[in-house]
């Protein structure tokens, strides 16, 4: 079981970033974003594209963009990059619908629709293989108790050093403190002299910009495929859920722990020979958890008056 | 006569296209007065508000402050004009610090909020006391106070009251018209929506009465206490 821990704890990292993502976009915008998936999968294609040599021709962009930049450079861009589709998606399309006041069950279904779209769209351009980022193979080492490879130990670090950074930007920032308060009340916000559309629209390209974080680092742990971010959204919205909705430090742990149970149940005997359905035991726990704790591990029940 | 502050000229607003609740205001708040708009239910009083802070589109008719044209500015502009807005519900962010709340409120001051903050401490004790609480956790009255407070760092010239003794407790609303008073006394003016008519007129200079949209009737605080058809149609027997 401690050997599953480990990747458990990778896992983990990965639904926590993208939970984070997530829970902030929905907390400011209200907005339940399926096509959040397609922003993890975005990061990892785009490293990809960028760092790709120009022989190996895995990805159909190559055959008229062979980049072949250093990795940590193309994650960077990559990163930069679905900050920036993030901006668009609020600018041409979410900030037209909220204006126009469309509901909220409405929005959801765009951004269902806007998730198939663009996968859809990776498939083409990307295609259907499974691919990996043109790194070196290495070997594991064991750290306190926990086996991965030296590149999975320094991702986990630098998501655990993402994320205390975002609770720190959120905690003690101007813009951090403006989120927390549209999320409270946008009118009151307004109100208060705060520009509600620029506070929208930077929450999009942060949480975009975490989400293709979120996926960069699962392609370096697993692999890259065009659906990789379909694939994990079930685990990523029990995260938000299970930590609390709209509270970041809660889907910083209720990413974590799903990760972990994931991982873990894999090891449980019962479990032999059906690895496939691992992620029913952690979805499972995740809702006994919910029957116990209705509003998450984190989540506040608020004082109405 | 002061200068006016606010000067309203025929509004006409509503939360639906083509169905508006404000079928033509006047209006006219002048420097230092308490103002209070009375009504029955859906009058339009707190509508009016609204329509002046942008929080929905004025469809007709035109009002300035100090003078100058401010129709249908963006909301978070119409702060940078030196009027202050408490809604009735949800006027405090109740997640957030009681300083934080403060904080939000200077948001257009930028570098001096700090200090514009701390003027205001010297003034409410008891926010300062519990500054690092959130603001969720106070009681009703506490909570307007600070709703108050939070309207108040940018020091407006005008501040819009949209039911400031709704829900409370009579100590808590003798507490809350005190606070108003004082706010008053320092020099700025105060239109006031009120429920509660009687009390409004009485800690009033003026009053407007507004009837399914439109004004019905106007006076001075005791005059409108007295005219039996305000008497008659909005106060009950007093």
């Amino acid at each position: 079981m401690i050997d599953q821990l480990g990747n458990g704890l990778l896992l983990g990292i990965i639904i926590s970033v993208a939970s984070v993502a997530l829970s902030l976009l929905y907390s400011v915008t209200r907005i339940v974003n399926f096509a959040h998936g397609e922003i993890i999968a975005l990061g990892a294609i785009m490293t990809l594209f960028f760092s790709n040599p120009v022989d190996s021709r895995v990805i159909y962009l190559d055959r008229f963009s062979p980049l072949g930049l250093d990795f940590v450079i193309s994650a960077f861009l990559a990163v930069i990059l679905c900050g920036v589709f993030g901006g668009l998606l609020e600018l041409i399309l979410f900030r037209p619908l909220r204006k126009a006041e469309v509901g909220n069950i409405a929005i959801l279904v765009v951004t269902i629709g806007l998730s198939i779209f663009i996968r859809h769209l990776y498939l083409i351009f990307a295609t259907g293989r499974v691919q990996n980022f043109p790194l070196e193979l290495e070997r594991r080492v064991t750290y306190l108790f926990f086996d991965m490879t030296p590149r999975n130990f320094r991702v986990l670090i630098a998501g655990i050093i993402v994320m205390v950074l975002i609770g720190l930007l959120l905690t003690f920032t101007r813009i951090g403190k403006a989120m927390r308060a549209v999320r409270d009340s946008g009118e009151l916000a307004s109100i208060s002299g705060i520009n509600s559309d620029n506070i929208i629209l930077i929450t999009w390209i942060s949480s975009s910009m975490l989400a293709g974080l979120a996926g960069i680092f699962q392609g370096v742990i697993n692999d890259i495929r065009y659906n990789m971010g379909f694939l994990i959204l079930l685990l990523v919205f029990a995260g938000t859920v299970l930590g609390g909705i709209g509270t970041s430090f809660g889907a910083m742990v209720g990413g974590l722990l799903i990760g972990i149970f994931v991982q873990v149940s894999v090891a449980f005997p019962f479990m032999e020979g059906h690895i496939e359905a691992k992620n029913a035991v952690a979805l499972g726990l995740m809702i006994v958890i919910l029957l116990f704790r209705p509003q998450g591990i984190f989540g506040q029940k608020e004082r109405i008056s | 006569m002061n200068n006016p502050i606010l000067e309203c000229n025929g509004i006409a607003a509503g939360y639906v296209k083509g169905l508006n609740i404000l079928q033509g205001v006047d209006l006219v708040v002048s420097e230092g007065e308490i103002v209070s708009i009375i009504g029955p239910n859906g009058a339009g009083k707190s509508t009016l508000l609204k329509a002046i802070m942008g929080l929905i589109n004025i469809s007709a008719g035109r009002f300035f402050i100090e003078g100058l044209e401010k129709t249908n500015l963006p909301t978070h502009k119409i702060v940078n004009e030196g009027v202050g807005y408490v809604p009735q519900v949800q006027n405090v962010f109740p997640s957030l610090t009681i300083e934080e709340n403060l904080e939000m409120g200077s948001w257009s001051l930028g570098k001096n909020a700090k200090q514009s903050i701390n003027e205001l401490y010297q003034e409410f004790p008891l926010l300062e006391e519990r500054r690092k609480e959130k603001a969720g956790n106070l009681s009703g009255g506490q909570r307007q106070i600070l709703a108050l407070a939070r309207a108040l760092v940018t020091s407006p010239k005008l501040l819009l009251l949209d039911e400031p003794s709704a829900g409370l407790s009579p100590l808590a609303i003798d507490d809350v018209f005190k606070t108003i008073k004082n706010i008053n006394l320092k020099g700025v003016s105060i239109l006031l929506v009120e429920q509660n008519a009687k009390r409004a007129l009485k800690f009033s200079n003026r009053g407007y009465v507004l009837d399914q949209g439109r004004n019905a009737y106007q006076g001075t605080g005791t005059d409108l206490l007295d005219d039996p058809r305000v008497v008659d149609l909005y106060l009950g027997k007093l």
